[in-house]
C-alpha cells in the first residue's frame, strides 16, 4: 500500500488546550485514488485537513507528500508542492468576482515578477482568464463571470470554490464537505465533475457526511472517531465494520441506515 | 485659470496622490492612520534636499519618495505584527512621533518650518497626480492587485492559495510610503514652505476618510473620495462651521447608506457589463464567516 | 479571538503584574529621593491628571473590548459636558440654583453627553448589517464616529463660540500634606474615578448585564444565540461611555477651571495612549495606563519642556505596540472586526 501512497499521515497528534483532537492517527491516500475521510461530528476531520494543509501546526507526527516531508512547510508553500484545498464554510473572497476568485486559484503558478505585474483584468482573452472560463463551464457554473460572488446561490459558490482549488493544478486535492448543502441533483453533478477532474491522475481526499456521495465517488475510506482512527479500508466495507457501527450507532443511527441503503 | 481655481486644483492633486498612498495599503486591509507622518517625511526630505541646492530642482522628488518609501518599508515590519484596531493605533502613534520629532529638531526649523527654494508649477502636481492614479489603477489590474484584494477579504485563504501575505503587505507599505512622500514633496515645492503643524493627526484622519468613504475595493474609490471631499466643501459656499457639520452628517449618512464606500466592486461591475446581465446583489451574505 | 476576555476578568498572573507595579513605584520612589519635594509635587499632579485620563481610557477600552469599535466621539462627549455646563451658566439659565449653579451645570452637561452618546449608538451600530468579515470592516463605525466628532465639535463652536472659557467653582481648598500641595477637588476626582471604575468592574463581573456584555465581547453571534438581546445591551455600553466621559470632563472642569471646544482632543488622544499602553480591552490596564501617561506628561514637562510631551508619550506608545502589541495588561491582540 505504501508503494503507491501519495499522501502519508504518520502518528499525528494535535491538542487544543488539554483536549486531544487528533490522537496518533496514521493513514495514507493512494495515488490517483479517491479517498473519503468520514466520522461523527467532532471526530477531528476538519482538524486533520487543517493539519495537512498547514493552516494549523501539529504537535507531533509526520505528513509526507510523495515521500517528501511537508509538515514543516508554511501553509502558503504547500499549494506549491501540489496540495490544494477547499473549506467547509465557503471561503470565497466576497468582493472579488467569480472569475477573479478562480484567477486567485492560479496564484501559486505565477512564475516571476513579470507575471505578477502583468495586467490580467484588461484583456478579456488573456490565457489565464480563458483557462478560468473553461474550468468554470466544465464545472457547470453558468453565471456572469464578472459578478461579485457575494450574492450568488449557495450551490454555485460551493462549486466555484472547488474550481478555484483545481486552478493550482494540484497533485492532491482535499475538499472539506463539498456536497454539504447541495440538493440531490447538484450532488450528482458534483460527483460526475469530480470523477472527470480526477480522471487524469489527480488524487482526491474528501471529508463528507453524505454517505451516498461517498459510496458513489470514493473507493477507499478512512474513519475517525474522537480523534482516533477506527477504520481504514475499502468504502464497501465501512458499513459492516463493527467499530464504525458502534461509533455511529449511539448518536447517528439514522446515518448508518442511510449508508446501508446507499451501499 | 484664476488663482482660486488653480489653488483648488493644486490641493486636489495633492489630496489625490495622498489618498492613493492610503488606498494601496487599505486595499490589502491595512488602515493607516498616520499617513500625515509619511507625507511629512517626504515634504521635509524634499525641502532639505532643495535647501542643499540640488540641481535640477525636481531631483528632490524621487529622492523624497525613496526616503518615505524606505520609512514605509522599515515601519512595515513592526507594524504588521499588529492587526485591526491595533494597526490603526500603531500608525496613529507613528504619525504623532514624526510630527513630534520634526517640531523638536532645529535642523528642520522646529516649529518655524522650512522655506523651500525651488518652486514647481501646477503642471508638475497634475503630472504627479496622473502618475499616481495610473500606477494604482495598473497595480490593481494585475495579479499583484488581485492578491491584495484577496488579503483584504480573507488573509487565511489567501495564504492557502499561496499568496505571500507578509511580503505583499510590506510591498504596499513601501509603495504607500513613497506615494505619500510624493504628495508631500510636491506640496513642499508648490507652496514653497513646510511646517510640522500642518502634518497633524487631523490630516491623517481626513485622508483616511477620503479613502474609506470613496471605497477601498476599486481604484475608483480614492478618486471619487478626494474629488468629493475637495470640491464639495468648496461649492458649499456657506460659512465655516456649518460646512463641517454638514460634512460630518454626510459621513454618518454615507456609512448608513453605503458602508463599503461610494464606489464598490458591484457598482463598477454594473457599469462595465451589460446592465441586464448583472443580477442585483444583496448587501448581506448568507453564511457568516466562522473564525 | 477572545481579545475582550480581560473585560471584568480578574488579573491573571498576579505576580508579573505586581512586579510591574512595584518596579514603577520603585522608579518614582527613586525619583522622589533624588529630586525631593519638587518631583514629589510633579508626581502628585501627574496622578491627578492620570485620574482624568484613566476615566476616559476606561470608556475607550469598554467599547473596543466589547464591540471592537474605536469610538472617536469620546473626545467630543468629554468636550460637550464642559461646554454645555459653561454655556448654561453663561446664558444665565441656572439662576434658580444659586451657589450650586456650577454643580447643576455640570450634571446637565453629563446628561447631554450621555444623550449624545445614545444618538451615536443609534447611527453607528443599529444600521450596520454588512458582515463579510473582511479586514476593513471594523472601520465602518469608526468612520461614523469621526463624522459625529465633526458634528458635535462644530455645533458647539456655532452656538458657544470657539474661545477657551473660564469655569470657576466657588471653593478652593488645598490640602497641605508633607509640604505638598494637593487640591481637594483633585483628590476627590482621583477617588471618584477609582470608585466608578471599581463599581464598573463589579457590575461586569457579577450582574446579568455584565455577563451579557462579556458574552458579546466573546462572540456576538453566539451571544444572540444564547438569548442576549444585543440591541438592548449595546445601548447600555454607550450610556456608560457617556457617563464616564461626562464624569471625567466634570472633574477636569472643576480641577483646571478651563473649558473649550477643543478640550476633548488633547484628553482623548492621551486616553487612547493610556488604553493602548495598558492593553486594549483591559479595565485594569486602562487604569494603570492612565496613571502612567499622566505621570509621564507632568514629568516630561518638568524635565524636557512642554514641547516634548507628545513625542515622548507617542514614542513610548509606538515602542509598546511594537514590542508588546497586547500592552502591559491586555489579553490577546485584537484581530479582525466582529459584530
Amino acid at each position: 500500500m505504501s508503494a503507491d501512497a501519495m499522501l502519508k499521515v504518520e502518528a499525528v497528534n494535535k491538542s487544543f488546550g488539554g483536549v486531544k483532537v487528533v490522537q496518533d492517527v496514521s493513514f495514507s491516500v493512494a495515488r490517483g485514488g479517491r479517498t473519503a475521510l468520514i466520522g461523527p461530528n467532532g471526530a477531528g476531520k476538519t482538524t486533520m485537513f487543517n493539519l495537512i494543509s498547514g493552516v494549523i501546526g501539529m504537535d507531533s507526527g509526520a505528513i509526507t507528500l510523495d515521500e517528501a516531508r511537508i509538515d514543516h512547510l508554511p501553509a502558503r508553500k504547500r499549494i506549491g508542492v501540489g496540495l490544494s484545498r477547499s473549506f467547509q464554510n465557503i471561503r470565497l473572497m466576497p468582493h472579488l468576482s467569480v472569475v477573479e476568485n478562480i484567477l486567485l486559484g492560479q496564484h501559486s503558478r505565477i512564475g516571476g515578477l513579470g507575471e505578477l505585474f502583468a495586467p490580467i483584468g484588461w484583456i478579456s482573452s488573456a490565457p489565464a482568464r480563458a483557462e478560468a472560463m473553461r474550468r468554470l463551464s466544465e464545472a457547470g457554473v453558468d453565471v456572469d463571470p464578472d459578478a461579485p460572488v457575494a450574492g450568488l446561490p449557495y450551490g454555485t459558490r460551493k462549486r466555484i470554490e472547488v474550481v478555484r482549488a483545481l486552478m493550482s493544478q494540484p497533485r492532491l486535492l482535499i475538499l472539506d464537505e463539498p456536497a454539504a448543502g447541495l440538493n440531490p441533483r447538484e450532488t450528482a453533478d458534483l460527483s460526475t465533475f469530480l470523477k472527470s477532474a480526477t480522471a487524469d491522475g489527480l488524487t482526491l481526499l474528501v471529508v463528507e457526511h453524505d454517505m451516498a456521495f461517498v459510496h458513489g465517488l470514493c473507493d477507499h475510506t478512512v474513519v475517525l472517531n474522537f480523534g482516533r482512527l477506527i477504520y481504514d479500508g475499502p468504502t464497501a466495507g465501512v458499513r459492516d465494520d463493527a467499530a464504525v457501527r458502534e461509533a455511529y450507532l449511539g448518536a447517528r443511527a439514522a446515518t448508518v441506515g442511510g449508508a446501508g441503503r446507499a451501499a | 485659470m484664476s488663482g482660486y481655481a488653480s489653488g483648488i486644483v493644486a490641493i486636489l492633486c495633492i489630496n489625490l496622490i495622498f489618498a492613493y498612498a492610503v488606498f494601496i495599503t487599505a486595499a490589502a486591509g491595512q488602515l493607516n492612520l498616520g499617513a500625515a507622518g509619511f507625507q511629512a517625511v517626504g515634504a521635509y526630505a524634499a525641502a532639505s534636499f532643495s535647501n542643499l541646492g540640488w540641481t535640477p530642482g525636481w531631483a528632490t522628488i524621487p529622492a523624497a519618495m525613496a526616503v518615505s518609501g524606505l520609512t514605509g518599508f522599515l515601519l512595515a515590519f513592526p507594524v504588521l505584527r499588529t492587526k485591526g484596531v491595533y494597526m490603526v493605533l500603531a500608525t496613529f502613534a507613528f504619525g504623532e512621533v514624526v510630527s513630534g520629532i520634526l517640531l523638536q529638531t532645529s535642523l528642520f526649523g522646529g516649529a518655524m518650518g522650512m522655506v523651500v527654494p525651488d518652486y514647481l508649477p501646477l503642471s508638475s502636481l497634475v503630472a504627479g497626480a496622473v502618475f499616481a492614479t495610473l500606477l494604482v489603477f495598473f497595480l490593481m489590474a494585475t495579479r499583484f492587485g488581485l492578491a491584495l484584494r484577496a488579503i483584504h477579504d480573507d488573509d487565511l485563504v489567501a495564504t492557502v492559495m499561496g499568496v505571500n501575505v507578509r511580503a505583499m503587505q510590506v510591498a504596499v507599505f513601501t509603495i504607500g510610503g513613497a506615494l505619500a512622500g510624493l504628495s508631500g514633496a510636491l506640496y513642499a515645492h508648490h507652496f514653497s514652505f513646510v511646517e510640522a503643524q500642518y502634518f497633524n493627526s487631523t490630516l491623517s484622519i481626513f485622508v483616511l476618510l477620503f479613502v474609506l468613504i470613496g471605497g477601498t475595493q476599486t481604484a475608483w474609490g480614492p478618486l471619487a473620495g478626494s474629488l468629493f471631499f475637495t470640491l464639495v466643501p468648496e461649492t458649499l459656499r456657506i460659512g465655516g462651521s456649518w460646512r463641517f457639520v454638514i460634512f460630518g452628517a454626510a459621513i454618518v449618512l454615507m456609512m448608513v447608506v453605503r458602508p463599503e464606500g461610494m464606489i464598490t466592486r458591484t457598482l463598477v461591475a454594473r457599469f462595465r457589463r451589460r446592465p441586464a446581465a448583472v443580477k442585483p446583489v444583496a448587501i448581506t451574505v448568507g453564511e457568516p464567516h466562522v473564525r | 479571538m477572545t481579545n475582550a476576555t480581560a473585560i471584568g476578568a480578574p488579573m491573571k498572573s498576579i505576580t508579573t503584574k505586581a512586579l510591574v507595579v512595584v518596579v514603577i513605584a520603585a522608579v518614582f520612589a527613586l525619583a522622589i529621593a533624588l529630586g525631593g519635594r519638587v518631583i514629589a509635587q510633579q508626581i502628585v499632579s501627574g496622578l491627578m491628571l492620570g485620574a482624568i485620563y484613566l476615566t476616559v481610557a476606561v470608556a475607550f477600552t469598554l467599547t473596543i473590548g466589547v464591540l471592537n469599535f474605536l469610538n472617536f466621539t469620546i473626545p467630543s462627549l468629554f468636550m460637550l459636558t464642559g461646554m454645555i455646563a459653561w454655556g448654561l451658566r453663561e446664558k444665565g439659565l441656572l439662576g434658580f440654583a444659586g451657589g450650586w449653579a456650577w454643580l447643576v451645570a455640570l450634571i446637565a452637561g453629563v446628561v447631554v453627553a450621555t444623550a449624545a452618546s445614545l444618538v451615536v449608538e443609534r447611527f453607528t451600530f443599529r444600521y450596520l448589517k454588512t458582515r463579510h468579515g473582511d479586514a476593513t470592516e471594523h472601520a465602518i463605525p469608526l468612520v461614523s464616529s469621526l463624522g459625529f466628532l465633526l458634528i458635535f465639535e462644530h455645533l458647539v463652536i456655532l452656538t458657544l463660540g470657539s474661545e477657551s472659557q473660564r469655569f470657576s467653582v466657588p471653593f478652593k481648598a488645598d490640602i497641605h500634606l508633607f509640604g505638598l500641595v494637593i487640591g481637594a477637588p483633585q483628590l476627590v476626582s482621583l477617588g471618584c474615578a477609582l470608585l466608578v471604575v471599581a463599581a464598573l468592574t463589579f457590575v461586569l463581573k457579577h450582574t446579568r448585564m455584565g455577563r451579557a456584555l462579556r458574552t458579546i465581547a466573546e462572540n456576538p453571534e453566539i451571544a444572540s444565540l444564547l438569548g442576549v438581546e444585543v440591541t438592548r445591551v449595546v445601548p447600555v455600553l454607550f450610556l456608560l461611555t457617556g457617563l464616564l466621559c461626562g464624569l471625567a470632563a466634570a472633574l477636569f472642569t472643576v480641577n483646571y477651571g478651563d473649558v473649550s471646544p477643543f478640550m476633548g482632543d488633547h484628553v482623548g488622544s492621551k486616553a487612547i495612549a493610556a488604553m493602548v499602553l495598558g492593553g486594549i480591552g483591559s479595565i485594569w490596564g486602562a487604569i494603570l495606563g492612565g496613571l502612567v501617561v499622566g505621570l509621564t506628561e507632568t514629568l516630561s514637562i518638568h524635565f524636557f519642556g512642554g514641547d516634548s510631551v507628545e513625542m515622548i508619550i507617542w514614542g513610548l506608545l509606538l515602542i509598546v505596540i511594537i514590542v508588546r502589541p497586547r500592552g502591559l495588561f491586555g489579553a490577546v491582540a485584537v484581530g479582525k472586526g466582529k459584530l
